[in-house]
């Protein structure tokens, strides 16, 4: 079998291609006709300037951010003290960080519906269950970034060294580990960013403000400014994994499934 | 009468040579080993006769047949992998009687090669294990029997000990010679390991930096080393610069001590410079009625290896290492003593 | 008492092993106390209240029983309808591109290029991903546009977007990434000695995919596939964004009754996602017996 460049393995790639790129092509091109028998940008600016754009859009950012910091300081002493001190847990807490794989978010919102807008659990309007519930999708993502991370670092040696020189947990763990592993934890943050701004069944079924159901409006209301918004949508995404990739991914498989298709 | 010849065989990539110059004959059944550093080409050159590479220049002839475009499927070479290469999803006999599959040989034939092989290589219970389930001696044979079994006119071995264990090492190359002196085989093995290729080889190939240094049995190789290179690859040597004094009279000086050698002074003036090669065990401590090569030295250090103790001594400014054989009952020289070294005149090899 | 004695004896005091144990335990707490609020207590109130009466709390298969409709079994088998088609059409175009990238002789910049694309192209799914086909498809749409200035509109030869082929063709957009991002550490643990070695003993390159290659590959295939139906039969905002609902997919009809009780009966909405929850825990747990197969050769 020679291998210069197979012509079947040119065609199937050729194939890949047009599929990829004919329809984000479509879509840039049909974002453009917003103005009548003009190539346009007018669509991007009717979007940039809606105040209901930037309401939805800030949302969206102001709860990922949240999300991220909330799953850094709920992973990293988790991770870090299953790794250490109680590693008869792993196997339960792997479990539960790929629970969220096996509940499809739909299914997800409806039992968090139904479970906590009846009283005395009536805290569905609360914003924190919205940080906790992105937290649980980005979950399996965010967690595993860590723990990989921590996996490369050997954890109990750094951890006895601060030890025999009188740190304190908090001291350990914020200034020893934390900084160690700022590559995977970033790795999982810009995950759970794009999972977050995109995500579109938590966000309307909690009836929360957020850019996914601000999207799907405009989808029902506008012909070319939802064009425009799937191109926005497109480059943070890329934007996202690129700096994932910049920063060097590890371990393969970080970017796979997200939560809200 | 020959049955493998490379002819002229080069290998260049993107503007690095890796092979040049290679010309060899094998002989039907013989046993030759490339023997070289990591990156020398000898690996390469093998891959060429399999057919793994395409020579940039020159011809593969085999049994007359010219070989050098056909596809590696369409030779009928056997290959050995360093890391054994067995397919992990089928059994050890699945494996050996791949190759009969392939030429559509009958059901009875593949069974009855698969038993003759499995006792060849004395595995005949592991007929239905996997690889997964041996150890790494035990897959290595089964890849030999894989091999073998497809009737190849030639066995072509790719540093297979390399992976495995010292001691299975030894008794492996032994099994591996004694099959292909049964089955009469012609056999090209690549190693690194010297003591392989002195020990199980007919002739030995030494390579460096993609060509050929020299061609020899593993006699020839180790006492009569032709160039600077293979004299330090093969066996361990002393190796100093000396004078060219006479070269009628084969009298070299070095270190303002007069040496005389037996041979390989030919084409030197007087005045040259050239180096000269001694073997460890070709130095004893000089006895009474030693005449010539006889140096001054102080001990500088005895090391115990075993069956060898190797003594290093320093006579002017050069540093020699002696060899001699270990006698717990013979009293050793004292660190720091003085004492006479010498060489007989046949010891002293001229390097290129 | 000698030395080594008393250190002896002060060794055995030094005991309370099982303190130690529930301090560290303590630890991971809010871990588990989080996951059991968010995760574990949500995901089982669907499990009892699917074996619960709806108005009477009272233990019951009915909810069950009542899956047994014609809407809903229609909702299940175009939900799996659909998962099967994209899992088995995502997987193999998946790996034949994953393939070409990786030892189809193509230059080296393409196979990173693929594993970047791909790894964004996965996570561009619903809303978004919708309005990209729309705008190539939908009956305004560019393409459409392109094929009717050539005389070739496809909705004279009733081809519509918004049907079972038509979001097929849009879950294909993540579900083929995904195989790539996942069936190419596979690929790459196909050792190159292994095609030698099977060269060497006369097969050719088809010998080689039938005997050797795809046999080992086999398990990693079809557990990245049931990988692809488990997040085909979980997607519901590309199908509803593309949609507007009008697709009967399970996720769809769950979504439904959240916003207002289609069924005309509550109990079936819990018992609709417990049969979800099934399908999908069958389903990562004959990817996870596959994967175990696969790690075992190629390491």
């Amino acid at each position: 079998m020679k291998k210069r460049g197979h012509i079947w393995a040119w065609v199937i790639f050729a194939i890949g291609i047009v599929y990829f790129f004919l329809p984000l092509l479509a879509t840039f091109l049909f974002s453009l006709k917003a103005r009548l028998g003009v190539l346009s940008f007018q669509a991007y600016e009717n979007v940039l300037r809606d105040p209901a754009f930037v309401r939805s859009f800030s949302y969206s950012v102001l709860w990922a951010t949240l999300t991220i910091i909330f799953g850094i300081l709920l992973f990293v002493p988790t991770a870090y003290w299953v790794r250490l001190r109680v590693p008869q847990a792993r196997t339960a807490v792997e479990f539960i960080t790929l629970l969220p794989f096996v509940v499809p978010a739909i299914v997800y919102v409806f039992g968090l519906v139904r479970t906590y807008s009846h009283p005395p659990l009536l805290i569905v309007n609360s914003p924190f269950l919205l940080v906790a519930a992105y937290t649980v999708l980005s979950m399996p993502y965010m967690y595993r970034a860590i723990d990989t991370g921590l996996r490369a670092i050997d954890v109990r040696t750094l951890t006895e060294a601060a030890q025999s020189l009188g740190a304190n947990w908090p001291t350990i763990l914020f200034r020893i580990i934390l900084p160690n592993i700022r590559v995977a934890i970033l790795n999982g943050a810009f995950l759970s960013f794009a999972i977050v701004i995109g995500e579109y069944i938590l966000a309307q079924y909690l009836a929360k403000p957020a850019f996914g159901p601000y999207m799907a409006v405009q989808g029902q209301n506008k012909a070319y400014e939802p064009a425009a918004l799937a191109i926005i949508s497109f480059g943070l995404t890329w934007a996202s994994m690129g700096i994932i990739d910049a920063f060097g991914r590890g371990r393969g498989q970080g970017a796979t499934i997200a939560g809200g298709h | 009468m020959t049955h493998l010849a490379l002819t002229d065989i080069s290998k260049v990539y993107a503007g690095t040579t890796v092979v040049q110059d290679f010309n060899l004959e094998v002989n039907k059944g013989e046993f030759v080993s490339f023997l070289g550093p990591s990156g020398c080409g000898k690996t390469t050159t093998l891959r060429m006769i399999a057919g793994f590479e395409i020579p940039t220049t020159g011809r593969v002839m085999l049994d007359d047949a010219d070989i050098t475009d056909k596809a590696p499927n369409q030779r009928n070479v056997g290959m050995v992998f360093q890391a054994y290469a067995l397919f992990p999803n089928m059994t050890v006999a699945q494996n050996i009687g791949f190759g009969m599959q392939i030429h559509k040989e009958s059901k009875e034939a593949i069974k009855q090669r698969v038993e003759e092989m499995l006792a060849l290589i004395h595995l005949e219970t592991k007929g239905n294990s996997f690889p997964s389930q041996l150890s790494g001696g035990q897959q290595q044979r089964v890849a030999l029997a894989r091999a073998l079994a497809n009737r190849p006119q030639v066995l072509l071995l790719d540093e297979p000990l390399s992976a495995l264990d010292a001691k299975i090492r030894v008794s492996l190359r032994q099994e591996i010679r004694s099959i292909q002196k049964k089955l009469g085989i012609t056999a090209i093995y690549v190693t690194h390991d010297q003591e392989e290729a002195l020990s199980i080889s007919d002739r030995i190939v030494v390579m460096s930096g993609g060509k050929m240094e020299q061609v020899g049995t593993p006699f020839q190789i180790y006492n009569f080393p032709e160039t600077a290179f293979v004299a330090n690859f093969v066996g361990t040597l002393n190796t100093v610069k000396a004078e060219v004094v006479d070269p009628a009279k084969k009298l070299l000086r070095m270190d303002g001590v007069q040496l005389e050698a037996a041979e390989g002074l030919d084409g030197k003036g007087k005045g040259d410079e050239v180096t000269l090669a001694i073997r460890p065990e070709r130095i004893t401590f000089a006895s009474v009625e030693e005449k010539a090569n006889i140096f001054d030295c102080t001990i500088e250090n005895i090391t115990f290896l075993g069956s060898i103790v190797r003594i290093q001594v320093l006579a002017g400014s050069n540093k020699f290492f002696l060899d001699t054989f270990n006698n717990p009952f013979l009293e050793l020289p004292k660190i720091g003593a003085k004492e006479q070294i010498s060489c007989s005149k046949e010891a002293v090899l001229i390097l290129k | 008492m000698t030395q080594l004695e008393a250190v002896k004896r002060d060794a055995l005091k030094a005991r309370p092993a099982y303190h130690k144990m529930s301090w560290a335990w303590l630890g991971v707490m809010p871990f588990f106390l989080f996951a059991f609020l968010f995760l574990i207590y949500p995901a089982s109130t669907i499990v009892i209240r699917t074996f619960q009466d709806s108005h009477t709390q009272a233990l019951t298969l009915k909810n069950i029983i009542g899956l047994n409709t014609p809407f809903i079994k229609t909702a299940y088998w175009v939900s799996i309808k659909i998962s099967v088609v994209t899992a088995l059409g995502g997987g193999i175009f998946g790996f034949f591109l994953a393939y070409s990238a990786v030892r189809g002789g193509l230059p080296s910049f393409m196979r990173g290029s693929l594993m970047t694309f791909s790894g964004v192209a996965s996570n561009f799914a619903g809303v978004p991903l919708a309005f990209a086909f729309l705008a190539l498809l939908s009956p305004a749409g560019v393409l459409t546009g392109w094929l009717k200035d050539i005389g070739l509109n496809p909705y004279d030869h009733g081809f519509t977007l918004y049907t079972f082929w038509g979001l097929s063709i849009v879950y294909m957009f993540f579900q083929f990434p995904l195989m790539v991002l996942i069936i190419t550490p596979a690929i790459d643990g196909l050792r190159r000695e292994w095609l030698e070695a099977s060269e060497n003993l006369g097969a050719t390159s088809f010998q080689y995919w039938r005997y050797v290659a795809l046999p080992i590959l086999l398990p990693s295939l079809l557990g990245t596939m049931i990988l692809l139906f488990g997040n085909a039969f979980g997607a519901y905002a590309t199908a509803f964004a593309l949609t507007g609902g009008q697709i009967t997919l399970v996720t769809i009809v769950i979504g439904a009754q959240l916003r207002g009780d289609i069924l005309n009966d509550p109990g079936l909405g819990y018992s609709m996602a417990f049969g979800m929850v099934i399908v999908m825990a069958l389903a990562i747990t004959g990817y996870t017996i596959l994967q175990r197969r696969t790690e075992r050769w190629l390491r």
